[in-house]
């Protein structure tokens, strides 16, 4: 389980560092989708089994097909100079490592916590992971699942009117 | 050694920390919208990881939530980028300058 942690957490920072680094987002683009597959591991690892799916499913089919479609449709090559200016460069990487620290210090600051829930491994893997999430979503989460229907309703007009001519 | 939460908690602060510098020196609206999913990916890891830490399963709800709204996300910028290369010819976000002062 160790040796599976590490190699995913190393797919995973890698590929996102490819993301930001390489110049053609077609490539970015596929790193994405490398660094997805690496999450799906991590859920995995986590029990969570339904979830790394629809990690697969909806990340790297749908996300990472519309990216692709909007690279092919755009005719990206012509774009260059893939970073904003040196100031910008070196501001980024400082306020993001700054970020960083603060909150490693977090994690580190945060004591030992009592588990407080319910749901064990045990209790996952009888019940199954998958009949857990629906019973959620259609009892207690009804009313956000109804709101994130509304949500993708609006997102399909929302972008078919900025897509129209 | 074992894996704890806070392994997983640090590669996803990695992974953030990531995203927001793409999303800082980028100047492709493609690739800035690529370190935003980062973004969300790692949240998601860290929703779970805590989530199974506490034996919880709001957590995990989360994160079906979350892909509802980067799907949605998605769909938008799609619309957003074709409508932007249609005015500019480029997707270069430093063009999108109509409000300077």
């Amino acid at each position: 389980m160790e040796a599976l942690f590490y190699i995913f957490s190393i797919i995973a920072i890698f590929s996102a560092l490819m993301v930001i680094s390489v110049k053609n987002p077609l490539t970015s683009a596929l790193y994405i989708i490398l660094c997805f597959f690496a999450l799906a591991g991590f859920y995995i690892l986590l029990n969570m089994q339904f979830l790394a799916a629809m990690q697969i499913l909806v990340y790297a089919g749908a996300i990472a097909v519309i990216i692709v479609l909007a690279i092919m449709l755009l005719n990206l090559a012509k774009t260059k100079g893939a970073i904003k200016d040196f100031h910008q460069l070196v501001i980024g990487i400082i306020a993001v490592g700054l970020l960083f620290l603060e909150v490693i210090l977090y994690i580190d600051a945060a004591g030992e916590k009592k588990p407080t829930g319910i749901y064990t491994n045990a209790i996952i893997n009888k019940v199954g992971n998958t009949q857990i999430i629906g019973e959620f979503l259609f009892t207690k989460y009804v009313f956000p699942f109804e709101v994130a229907s509304i949500l993708l309703l609006v997102a399909v007009i929302g972008a078919y009117i900025f897509a129209k001519k | 050694m074992n894996i704890n939460v806070n392994d997983y908690l640090i590669v996803a602060t990695i992974i953030f920390c990531i995203g927001a510098l793409g999303v800082l020196i980028r100047k492709n609206l493609i690739t800035i919208f690529l370190s935003l999913e980062l973004m969300f990916n790692a949240a998601n890891l860290g929703f779970v990881a805590v989530s199974e830490y506490l034996n919880l399963m709001s957590g995990d709800i989360f994160v079906i939530f979350i892909m509802v709204v980067a799907a949605a996300e998605a769909a938008i910028l799609l619309g957003i980028a074709i409508a932007f290369y249609r005015e500019k010819g480029t997707i270069d976000i430093d063009k999108a300058n109509e409000l300077k002062m």
